[in-house]
């Protein structure tokens, strides 16, 4: 290594009695302690990440190209076998496509119903804790509670819905919903839905407190109907936020796992299989764990340049001095 | 500033050293057998506090005798098939656990080297249990275990039902049909039965071709030998279809959990409820009529019941007190233990059990004769899968069956998929 020249005609500033007085008055000695600090403060967290984050997925990359059954101590090396595979899994395809419909369905659902809530609620002082936390509940239950009670709730003879249908005279609705393929995955997804749209409500509506009354006044006095007030006023303003819960939601989508597990364990016959579960009954069940670990690389891969493009959004939408 | 970074260089070194140490094992050892005085046995999530009481109590007499010391761990099932491998490897890993005895259980740990060898231990202590059930825990011609229970699969019935509709326990499946016919004609669900965690399904198959097949017809499914497409695999698949489809497993069975199919029967909301000789246990608690308990009907005759082993103790190739945990399986294979597990478990143990003087439910104690006549050569015993075949299978078998019950699979599209899966 050589040393970097000296500035040739650097002023003699009187200084401390070791070392050089930088520009911005801190002496190198400083700085470098300054420096060392730093390090000494950020070792702990970058220890934690390295053992926690960075060890776990670099793992798991070396375990996509062997082929771990999780008795093998030294898997044979497959290359890209299991991307392979995966490629050609039908039913990889088929808890993918039941993703989709989850991210679809599962993304707009309490998005639309969080925003619907949080729109008849602004305006209401009176009770408006009650149902805040009322509405936020679903969404701090554990996701085994719900799915157990929701089981209880679909039951085919005992359920509440099914005799709630025939109350009101539909009982030709009625049917087992977790056990038919047909109707399992959106059972489901309701239940999912159900306990999300509390969470879009509350960020929501506490971004609607910030909205400013004297626009929207002002849009409504030049006879801004009530949805171009929402359209133009209301959301360009909560968009952040808006998109901040988005991207929650959407992500959500692509990771589903327990509520799906607790209420069919992806069945009946796969129907509600997802790429969490379908990656989980490889890896535990079927002690695939390689093939287990690149569906899950698969959902983390796919998962990341949604929630990266969602996040400059964001970003935008806040420089762009929108944002409640 | 040199004095704060002192204190933070040193709390950063604790922190790392903290987080870079395992956790301690207390005198003793939290586990490896540690110094040969105590032994960790890990088993399955018993079912309630007061089971794991029973158990306590009854180890307390193996360290009276023996000076040994034995910590029950418990895990669920499936957090148990995730570690297990984990601890086993650990040098803090149990000494001795209780797994199922198939090739997807303990086969898989004899294979990856993860369990003791217990061959010379068999002779050294004479322990004895039913030949078939040793070939279970027998590995590449090594002894791994002591089956720990066996489990047989039938049909219960509600005795008074039955008698009020004036029907015979069925012995024929014509025998079945007219039974089913009848008590859904009085409003009765003719089986409980319900599908959503999928591997009842796969006791149905069970049950069914083991009765039609016989055992030396199910040795020949499970060695490979016969193939999963023959027309009796179909037929008993295509029995339970059509049961479904007359509504005989009360409605949509594959929305019902295992829970609620045995409250449907327990409530006697239905009056026959195909399952295995565990629910002895359940009616004992739960039920306040009589019930009886007979194989599964066969085509043209009476069937046999379906069998299989439940979880049973294996000692970790890694224990650090082979001795004493061999000491430890020596007391669970003991007649003592066998009664004390019939009495307080209502299990069947792999040993032929006196009944005499046992305080336990008639339907037990005819379970557990018929079960020793059976075992001894008196008779056939059939063959519970699930518990014999990979893990593959399993899975082919239980979406296979959840298929059929949804009306998505034929019988013998699951057959091709079954047999598909047996020779991948």
């Amino acid at each position: 290594m050589t040393a970097a020249p000296a500035p040739a005609a650097a002023p003699t500033v009187p200084g401390p009695r070791r070392g050089r007085r930088a520009r911005s008055g801190v002496s190198e000695a400083t700085r470098r302690q300054q420096a060392r600090l730093g390090v000494l403060l950020v070792a702990p967290a970058v220890v934690l990440m390295s053992v926690f984050l960075v060890f776990p997925v670099l793992n798991a990359v070396y375990y996509v190209f062997v082929d771990f059954d999780g008795l093998d101590t030294t898997p044979p090396f497959v290359g890209l076998d299991n991307f392979t595979e995966l490629a050609r899994d039908r039913d990889m395809w088929a808890a993918a496509w039941n993703n989709v419909i989850w991210i679809v369905l599962g993304t707009i659902g309490p998005l639309v119903l969080g925003l619907a809530m949080a729109l008849l609620l602004w305006g209401v002082r009176r009770g408006s804790t009650f149902y805040r936390v009322v509405f936020f509940l679903p969404y701090v239950l554990p996701q085994v509670a719900v799915g157990v009670v929701w089981g209880w709730i679909y039951a085919p003879t005992r359920g509440w819905l099914n005799r709630g249908l025939e109350a009101v005279g539909l009982g030709g609705l009625a049917r087992g919903w977790l056990g038919d393929p047909h109707t399992a995955l959106y059972a489901v997804l309701g239940t999912a839905i159900w306990t999300a749209t509390g969470f879009v409500f509350v960020i929501v509506l506490a971004a609607l407190r910030n909205v400013a009354a004297e626009l929207v006044d002002a849009a409504m006095l030049d006879g801004a109907s009530y949805l171009q007030r929402l359209r133009y006023v209301v959301l360009p303003q909560i968009m952040p936020v808006f998109l901040m819960v988005t991207a929650l939601t959407l992500i959500g989508g692509f990771a589903v796992f327990d509520i799906v597990f607790v209420m069919t364990g992806g069945g009946p016959a796969n129907a509600t299989e997802v790429l969490g579960t379908y990656a989980y009954s490889n890896a535990f069940q079927l002690s695939r764990i390689s093939y287990g670990t690149t569906l899950a690389l698969v959902v983390t891969a796919l998962a990341v340049p949604v929630a990266v493009w969602l996040n400059r959004l964001q970003r935008r939408a806040s420089t762009e001095g929108l944002g409640a | 500033m040199r004095s704060s970074s002192k204190v933070l260089v040193t709390s950063a070194v604790c922190l790392l050293a903290t987080a870079c140490t395992g956790q301690s094992s207390s005198s003793g050892g939290d586990g490896g057998g540690g110094d040969g005085e105590r032994l960790v046995y890990l088993v399955e999530q018993l079912e309630d506090a007061d089971s794991l009481s029973r158990l306590e109590d009854h180890l307390a007499d193996f360290t009276e005798s023996s000076g040994i010391e034995v910590e029950v761990q418990q895990l669920d099932i499936d957090t148990m098939r995730t570690v297990l491998q984990t601890r086993l490897r650990a040098e803090d890993g149990p000494d001795v656990i209780s797994w199922g005895s198939g090739p997807s259980f303990a086969g898989a740990l004899a294979e990856a080297g993860l369990l003791y060898d217990l061959t010379d231990a068999y002779e050294e202590n004479g322990w004895e249990v039913y030949d078939f059930a040793k070939e279970r825990v027998t590995y590449d011609g090594k002894v791994y275990g002591i089956p720990g229970e066996m489990e047989t699969v039938g049909l219960f019935y509600n005795t008074q039902v039955l008698a009020d509709l004036g029907i015979e326990p069925p012995r024929t499946l014509d025998d079945l049909r007219a039974a089913c016919e009848a008590i859904s004609a009085a409003g009765v669900v003719p089986m409980a039965f319900g599908d959503q965690d999928a591997w009842p399904g796969s006791h149905l198959l069970s049950m069914a071709l083991s009765s039609a097949v016989g055992a030396d017809g199910m040795e020949a499914l499970l060695a490979g030998e016969g193939s999963w497409e023959s027309p009796e695999v179909v037929d008993a698949l295509t029995f339970w279809q059509e049961a479904n489809q007359n509504g005989w497993l009360g409605e949509s069975p594959v929305s019902i959990d295992y829970d609620t199919m045995t409250a449907q029967y327990l409530s006697g909301e239905a009056a026959m409820i195909p399952t295995g000789s565990w629910f002895i246990n359940d009616l004992a608690v739960g039920a306040d009529f009589e019930s009886g308990y007979v194989p599964f009907p066969a085509p043209d005759g009476e069937g046999v019941f379906a069998a299989g082993l439940g979880s049973g103790p294996l000692i970790s190739a890694n224990t650090d007190d082979p001795e004493g945990a061999i000491e430890l399986l020596d007391f669970f294979a003991s007649e003592e233990h066998g009664e004390w597990s019939v009495e307080n478990l209502q299990t069947i143990p792999p040993r032929p059990v006196d009944t005499e003087g046992l305080e336990i439910e008639p339907l037990l104690a005819q379970v557990l004769d018929d079960v020793s006549t059976l075992s001894e050569g008196g008779g056939q015993l059939g063959y519970n899968i699930d518990v014999l075949m990979p893990e593959a299978f399993n899975e082919a078998m239980f979406d296979g069956i959840q298929a059929l019950l949804t009306g998505q699979s034929t019988p013998a599209e699951v057959a091709a998929a079954m047999q598909a899966a047996s020779q991948a």
